[in-house]
């Protein structure tokens, strides 16, 4: 599928990025104050407005080919939330979103997750999204371990290993793939939380997910796509993305 | 519930608070008139202008409508004057605008209806 270019700092937008969420509901109000609703989740929709500034000729041309091959507002095309955790149930290591090896033990703490690998080999615990396995992502996580121990974040086939002390320290690596995992050693017992994939280079703030922020079959709002030069090599533009769940 | 920001605080400055009654008019030909209560007693509606949030404050919120389903849900409301809880309360519209300005500048507003029990 279609996928949303990034931009050249690996970046899917830059701020202001702003998001309306929309909900479609069914209320009887009666005269007594007293009202009846009913939802109706398959209704919602979600906009975001992405607004560029100072884009070169190549961030620029990538937007444009989109458009084109998009045509408008025709095509549907796979978008990832900017200002979303990407992971589903990040506050759950147990939910069936993550797959976890045998041998590894996830037991939910005060604000944290402990893992234990009771195996004679390394063994992670992973989720894979279905996002565009060509974009940068940027895979954190805080870590503690009451001895000193090591964790390996992987993404795809990349991996990287940390040492982890007895404070809370975040980890990250940031590489291309869509399988994110935290692989522990033979043995080792470590405390984890928050972790986050984001589209970008480096990891913001943590944010709790349930439901992912990759959305399949998002619509240009647009057909138009009007872009202003402001100098050599500089251009801004606004871009209007819709996703409905109905569609 | 109704999520609290980091600093427990559940609104930020400005906010605004309405008291609402419902009356019935009758207007006479010789002017007089009669009016009846419609509503048994005052039903709050507050707006939560939230204007200096983080990422994860942001997150929280639109967790909070999604929870909702927009106005489908109902939840309890601690009024930020006077610390009473409102058992009955639902976000009054089916849509919320988050906007990031800047990292950890986010502001999103929130209106909060009291219903009757």
């Amino acid at each position: 599928m279609l996928t949303y270019p990034q931009l050249s700092t690996g970046a899917l937008a830059q701020f202001p990025v702003k998001k309306r969420r929309r909900s479609r509901t069914v209320v009887n109000a009666a005269a007594d104050g007293s009202r009846v609703a009913y939802a109706d989740p398959a209704g919602a929709t979600i906009e975001w407005q992405l607004a560029y500034s100072d884009l070169s000729d190549a961030e620029l041309a990538a937007l444009q080919t989109f458009h084109a091959t998009a045509e408008g507002s025709l095509n549907g095309f796979t978008f990832v939330d900017p200002t979303a955790n990407l992971l589903a149930w990040s506050e759950d290591l147990s939910n069936p979103a993550w797959s976890r090896a045998p041998m590894l033990s996830a037991t939910a703490g005060t604000d944290c997750w402990h893992l234990v690998n009771s195996g004679a080999a390394a063994q992670s615990i992973s989720q894979t999204l279905s996002a565009p396995d060509s974009y940068v992502y940027c895979f954190s996580v805080w870590v503690r371990s009451d001895r000193p121990a090591s964790v390996t974040l992987t993404i795809g086939g990349e991996r990287a290993t940390y040492a982890v002390g007895n404070s809370w320290t975040r980890i990250w690596l940031t590489r291309r793939g869509v399988t994110f995992g935290i692989e522990l050693a033979a043995g080792a017992a470590v405390d984890v939380r928050g972790p986050q994939v984001e589209a970008q280079a480096a990891p913001s703030q943590y944010k709790t997910s349930t439901t992912g922020g990759v959305y399949e079959n998002a619509r240009l709002r647009d057909d138009a796509f009007c872009f202003t030069t402001t100098d050599l090599n500089r251009h801004s533009t606004t871009v209007n993305i819709l996703y409905a769940n109905h569609l | 519930m109704f999520p609290k920001l980091k600093t427990n605080a559940v609104a930020q400055y400005p906010a605004t608070k309405t008291i609402r009654y419902r009356t019935q008019a009758l207007r006479f030909v010789d002017g007089a008139e009669q009016r009846y209560r419609e509503w048994a007693g005052p039903l709050g509606r507050w707006t939560i202008r939230l204007g200096a949030l983080d990422e994860s404050e942001m997150a929280q919120v639109e967790a909070f409508m999604v929870e909702q389903q927009g106005r489908g849900g109902t939840f309890a409301f601690t009024d930020p004057w006077d610390g009473s809880v409102h058992a009955n309360c639902s976000l009054a519209a089916d849509e919320l605008v988050l906007e990031w300005t800047g990292e950890m500048r986010g502001r999103t507003s929130v209106n909060v209806i009291e219903n009757r029990s």
